[in-house]
């Protein structure tokens, strides 16, 4: 079984850093390993380099629960991410990697009457984007998902939900490594264990990052910084509108293969899936308190095992293999920020607080084609850091609740 | 080998199978006694360190059978050979035991000094602690309490035979001592292997191993027959092999520390002592075989990864899985250093990081005694039980969604008189002699102006100009107020006030009256007469308010109006809450009274096309986009969010919160609003009623496109937009 | 089990000096001074106060467990922060999730408002 895992690994190639590259991408997650293949892929920018102050993935990207979903309630995010879904789908035959990309389906559950009337309206908002989301009953939750307590513990009773149909779960390190991969093999250099601590001007303009092993000159510096980005946000002297709080998550050991969907709460802010291996893989809400530590909480593991099994019994007799925590950038519409930041030569992806893993493709996708042409792609345009100036919020935050 | 305990002290069930054990056996031993594997095979190290004794327990997969006393009716179910456990099915019988996690207890204990292992370091730990007079708590997993994580605090988190117990210390030693090396070598997952300490333990316990060899560095590799060890394989310095039999192959490889928690606990306060801390020689590199005994990554798979680029101990251990398993790399990370370390002909790299749980614990054990989320109750909730009520949350309450008949209720509203149970809307009184000031700022209308009697609709702003609540301004003498605030946003209100209150150093006093009053919406055509019965004479104007006995309850009457109709807001004490609710209904029985839950509030909010903060507005809502700039006062110098309000208006701005209205049933709200030119969509309904007086479907919701169209289509209709309030534009009978 | 009733008494909220020099009328008043400007007195028929701007309210909001030393210990265990060591010293905190305040004594006062009086008595199972 490993071996046949090891045997599906895709080559990362690393080079001898250079002192000046076309693009320098800080922070070597998925969105900016993305960045960086999609650069190489489809513009044949090669002459990149992703830093990265640990190794690749070891933020957020590979402490994410991979849940990948387009269910959003408002029309600019839901063909966002919907397009990032769809560029999921395909990853696999682009780019020759297995990243144990699935078909699950979301099942979005809710409690009370507030709860069904936010999920019928994503119902039938996602339907009039063409998103395949439909409405259940609680005997229909029942049929999806035969483990459900449809009395909530005696305390959350379900009264319906939404079926995402499409939504689906990916490997997140094997994400990450596939567009490194892809990326480094057409001559992105990925530089790891170098923290960039602060950018080289020229003027006005942002013209290469200090490293910690020195300076690199760059055309365009990228900020995909997750994390700390508003250290690396304050180097190019922006106040970002994000805030960052920690997230927990905690994984049970492996089973054989028994609850095909997601199931997520809204009321209760948990949710629930089976990883490749079997495991079950838990998430909840993000600590309210801001703060930039990684170490696991018991208060966040036991509230969340509460809750989840609440919901699913069956997961009460299961063991904790780990538990673990990110750092989520959370902006304040609970939206991605993409795009130009008015300081020249320095662009920014970041705000993806909880959510950001499903759009590791599209917001790579995206970035490189603004690197690329200097122009907005309109997909990412509502999502500019100007558009607080304009007091324009994407504000979708019951949609960002369960990843 | 088959020999019967010395001492039979019961029995427990093997996949079906009853196996006698002995005194102080553990379920692990008592298996081995059998002559048999608890897993399937791999080394033994008996002291709770490797993940080769994993079995499932009493329903509980992956338990460490070497940490579990075998007791009789014990039910042990070997993994699959080779798969996993299926997941647990659920006895839906036992969910009538509610809560989550209630059957296992809670303790909770605190120490200045809590030391984690009583080996000889432990030991000294704890003496040395004791003699500088401080308390200490040591925990040690041979006497039952297994250490599950160290917290932030700094805190653990153990499990012992009494259950869960949560430990706050003001320092941690971690004095786990050290691990007995594992071997990785070919044949290493073979059963009847075992370290020298395990072998030491079951001779104690008087298990026959059979023919045993002994074996140390030396070791090439494991022969074996039907998955048992049968020879061992060993190579001298001159490069021979020798080959000798056994049934019990005993491995003496050295030790690593045991330091699953020292790596996981970054925690302040927390330290490791002992071999748990110190470096110890790594073992010789693998060349062949099982690495990671949990995952079963050999040498080959490290290779594999390693030449795809995986050359990083975080990147290879994710690649490769040697160290993702139950053990969190206890078994594998010497070896894994090891290898890196002659891969690249340098140092081995540092260990790799921990986290919880060191030893596991199920969800239900996680989740004992844990409360989350609690609902309140006003002192009407039996009564809307009695009246039949569907009972729903709202807010953090339990509000009464409708009482079987939604449209009886809006009737009985717009044509008779009707009750409602808003004991749930925010209340504070505030007091002082700069109150005027304080809230002059907080709010964006006028309040100097609001004379004693008197009331004011006000918006509550933030400082970007957004919309964080509504309710009312009432006065009730010259330097004392009355302020209510919707039920869901109450609670951030009030720090809201205080927060600024404090922050501008004013002397204000501030009393939250929120749990303190219930309060009883009194509307409808007839509610005057219905008021009257009960002894109030003298109404208040709209907008007013007067303090008055109803009923024999001392209320605090406020004139206003969600509904449309003549209204009246009942603040009273708690305790007279019922008796008032009951004479409501009693005195009112011939005018037809009856409750209204929340489903026929919310149409009737509709139809005069109030809105609802938290349902209608985002959290970017502004007075301007919800057609309510006439609530806002920007001739006043200063109030919360002015600043904001004054630089957006000067934007474009493309987003009206308005009226819609069409013939036919009302559409689910949530519907998105498409452009009748181009079917693109252009916002989404937030409020939708088909209005029994009206016949007609009402909306509101968001049109977020410029220009602003006067004809959409929702729900593949076309509505038009409508000025709101539907219903009594005029609000006559509101003033009636 | 402990009954937990409904209570009456007076809340005040005043300047801390104030409420310091607090007269309370009423036999078995007990006052639990929930924060540095505001009591809570529980029993208490009236209270004569040196502060014009005073907020003297009579209160009906709260209900009250007198609790005996195995109620006690039944609670504890629903208690995850540390409780002061003296007696009657005024605690506020979650028990079994629920905000509350208990004054250590005998008995021992536990009192919540009362809209989360049904919710504590079924999570302490009483
Ligand atoms: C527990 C958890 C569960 C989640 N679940 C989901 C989910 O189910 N679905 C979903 O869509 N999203 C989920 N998310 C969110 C998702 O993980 C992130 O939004 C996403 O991974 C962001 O990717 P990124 O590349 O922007 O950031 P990251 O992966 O965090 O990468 C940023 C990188 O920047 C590096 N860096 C920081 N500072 C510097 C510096 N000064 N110099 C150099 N490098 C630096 C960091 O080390 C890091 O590797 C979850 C997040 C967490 C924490």
């Amino acid at each position: 079984m490993v071996s046949e895992h090891i045997a599906s690994l895709q080559p990362i190639a690393w080079h001898e850093p250079r002192d000046s590259y076309d693009v320098v991408i800080i922070g070597g997650g998925g969105h900016g390993l993305s960045t960086a293949y999609y650069l190489a892929t489809r513009h044949g920018i090669t002459n990149v380099a992703v830093v990265e102050v640990d190794y690749i993935a070891s933020g957020n990207t590979g402490r994410n629960t991979t849940i990948i979903r387009s269910n959003y309630a408002i029309p600019e995010a839901i063909r966002f991410y919907d397009h990032s879904r769809q560029l999921y789908a395909g990853l696999e035959a682009e780019t020759g990697a297995a990243i144990f990309h699935r078909v699950k389906g979301h099942v979005w559950i809710a409690h009370t009457e507030m709860g069904m009337r936010t999920e019928r309206g994503r119902v039938l908002m996602n339907q009039a984007m063409g998103v395949d989301t439909e409405l259940l009953g609680p005997a229909d939750v029942k049929r999806l998902v035969p483990q459900v307590d449809l009395t909530g513990a005696g305390r959350y009773a379900v009264l319906g939900a939404s079926h995402h149909v499409p939504a689906a779960t990916a490997r997140h390190d094997r994400v990450a490594w596939a567009f490194a991969s892809g990326a480094s093999s057409r001559g992105v250099h990925l530089i790891q264990h170098r923290p960039v601590t602060g950018l080289l001007r020229d003027g006005d303009r942002v013209v290469g990052v200090e490293t910690a092993a020195g300076p690199i000159r760059a055309g365009v510096v990228l900020s995909a910084v997750g994390g700390w980005v508003s250290q690396v946000a304050a180097m190019a002297r922006i106040r970002l509108p994000v805030r960052t709080h920690p997230l927990h998550a905690f994984v049970t050991n492996d089973f054989e293969q028994g609850l095909d969907k997601i199931v997520a709460s809204t009321e209760l802010a948990c949710y629930v899936s089976q990883t490749e291996r079997g495991q079950m893989l838990i998430g909840a809400e993000f600590d309210s308190q801001p703060s930039f530590s990684r170490l696991s909480s018991f208060d966040a593991l036991r509230s969340y095992a509460y809750k989840i099994s609440a919901l699913l019994p069956f997961l009460r007799s299961m063991r904790i293999l780990r538990t673990w925590a990110g750092l989520c950038d959370i902006s304040a519409d609970f939206s991605p920020i993409m795009g130009e930041t008015g300081v020249d030569g320095f662009l920014i992806t970041t705000g993806w607080g909880t959510w950001g893993f499903k759009a590791i493709p599209a917001g790579g996708e995206a970035m490189a084609e603004l690197i690329a042409t200097g122009r907005t792609p309109g997909l990412i345009a509502p999502f500019g850091l100007d558009r607080f100036r304009h007091d324009l919020a994407m504000a979708d935050q019951a949609s960002a609740g369960t990843r | 080998m088959t020999d019967a305990p010395a001492e039979v002290a019961g029995r427990i069930v093997v996949d079906g199978r009853p196996i006698e054990f002995a005194d102080g056996d553990s379920v692990a031993v008592a298996i081995v006694r059998t002559g048999e594997v608890p897993g399937h095979g791999g080394c033994l190290c008996l002291a709770g360190d490797c993940g080769n004794c994993l079995a499932e327990v009493d329903g509980v997969a992956y338990v460490r059978t070497c940490q579990v006393a075998a007791r009789p009716g014990t039910v042990v179910v070997r993994h699959p050979a080779g798969g996993k456990p299926q997941l647990p099915v659920v006895d839906w019988r036992d969910l009538t035991l509610m809560p989550v996690g209630s059957k296992i207890a809670v303790r909770r204990t605190e120490a200045d000094v809590a030391v984690i292992g009583g080996g000889s370091s432990g030991q000294s730990a704890v003496e040395a602690a004791r003699s500088a007079g401080r308390d200490v708590l040591l925990l040690d997993a041979r006497d039952g309490s297994e250490v599950v994580g160290i917290y932030p605090g700094p805190s653990i988190v153990a499990r012992d035979p009494g259950g869960m117990l949560h430990v706050r210390a003001d320092e941690i030693v971690v004095a786990t001592g050290s691990v007995e090396i594992q071997p990785a070598c070919p044949g290493s997952d073979l059963g009847g292997i075992v370290t020298a300490g395990a072998a030491e333990r079951l001779e104690a316990a008087g298990v026959d191993l059979g023919r045993v060899v002994h074996v140390g560095r030396e070791l090439l590799r494991f022969e074996g027959d039907a998955g048992r060890v049968s020879a061992v394989v060993t190579v001298g310095m001159d490069a021979t092999e020798t080959t000798t039999p056994c049934e019990t192959a005993v491995v003496d490889l050295g030790r690593a520390p045991r330091d699953v928690l020292a790596r996981m606990s970054r925690a302040e306060g927390v330290s490791a002592v002992g071999p748990a801390a110190e470096d110890q020689p790594l073992p010789a590199p693998p060349r062949d075989g099982v690495v990671c005994p949990c995952m079963g990554t050999t040498v080959d798979d490290l290779e594999a990864a390693w030449d795809q680029g995986y050359t990083d101990l975080e990147l290879l251990k994710r690649a490769s899985w040697a160290g993702l398993g139950p053990c969190q790399g206890g078994a594998c990370l010497p070896h894994v250093r090891s290898w890196i370390a002659a891969r690249t002909s340098g140092p081995p790299p540092a260990p790799f990081t921990a986290r919880p749980a060191a030893r596991q614990i199920t969800l239900a054990e996680a989740a004992a005694d844990v409360a989350i989320d609690a609902f309140r109750r006003t002192p009407l909730h039996d009564e809307h039980l009695t009246l039949g009520a569907r009972m729903d949350r709202f807010g953090g309450w339990w509000r009464p969604w409708h009482y079987g008949d939604a449209v009886a209720e809006y009737w009985a509203v717009r044509e008779g008189v009707s009750v409602g149970d808003v004991s749930t809307l925010g209340k504070l009184v505030v007091s002082g002699p700069d109150v005027v000031e304080a809230l002059e700022r907080i709010y964006p209308c006028h309040v100097a102006d609001i004379k004693p009697g008197r009331s004011r609709y006000a918006l509550l702003l933030n400082e970007r100009g957004h919309v964080m609540d509504d309710g009312m301004i009432l006065r009730d003498a010259e330097t004392r107020f009355t302020l209510t605030f919707t039920s869901g946003g109450a609670a951030n209100a009030e720090m809201w006030l205080r927060d600024w209150i404090q922050t501008w150093g004013l002397r204000v006093h501030v009393m939250d009256r929120t749990m303190s009053l219930a309060a009883i919406n009194v509307t409808g055509p007839l509610v005057k007469t219905l008021l009257a019965r009960l002894g109030l004479e003298d109404a208040p104007r709209f907008l007013g308010h007067i303090r008055a006995e109803i009923a024999g309850v001392p209320c605090h009457v406020m004139r206003l109006s969600f509904t449309g109709e003549t209204a009246f807001e009942l603040h009273h004490p708690l305790d007279g809450s019922v008796a008032l609710w009951r004479a409501l209904m009693d005195a009112g029985r011939d005018l037809g009274v009856r409750p209204h839950g929340l489903q026929a509030l919310f149409g009737l909010r509709l139809e005069k096309g109030h809105v609802i903060v938290g349902m209608d507005t985002e959290l970017d809502t502004t007075p301007r986009r919800l057609g309510m700039d006439w609530a806002v006062r920007m001739e006043k110098p200063a109030f919360i969010g002015r600043a904001s309000l004054e630089r957006t208006a000067k934007l474009d701005d493309s987003r009206r919160w308005v009226g819609f209205s069409m013939d036919g049933e009302a559409p689910t709200e949530g519907s998105p609003i498409r452009s009748v030119e181009n079917g693109e969509i252009i916002g989404n309904v937030t409020g939708s009623w088909t209005s029994p007086l009206l016949r007609k479907a009402l909306m509101l919701g968001w049109q977020r496109r410029t220009p602003f169209a006067d004809r959409v289509e929702i729900d593949g209709r076309e509505a038009v937009v409508t000025p709101t309030p539907f219903y009594d534009p005029e609000g006559h009978r509101a003033r009636a | 089990m402990p009954a937990l009733e409904p209570v009456e008494g007076w809340r005040v909220v005043a300047t801390p000096s104030a409420l310091d020099g607090a007269r309370w009328n009423g036999d078995d008043v007990d006052v639990l001074r929930i924060a540095p400007d505001e009591a809570l007195a529980l029993g208490a028929t009236g209270v004569e106060i040196d502060d014009p701007d005073a907020i003297v309210e009579p209160e009906a909001g709260f209900s009250v467990a007198m609790l005996d030393v195995d109620d006690w210990h039944g609670v504890v265990d629903h208690i995850d922060w540390p409780l002061p060591e003296e007696p009657t010293v005024l605690a506020q905190g979650k028990v079994a999730g629920v905000p509350a305040r208990i004054v250590l004594g005998e008995p021992t006062l536990l009192v919540v408002q009362a809209a989360y009086a049904n919710e504590l008595r079924s999570r302490l199972g009483w």
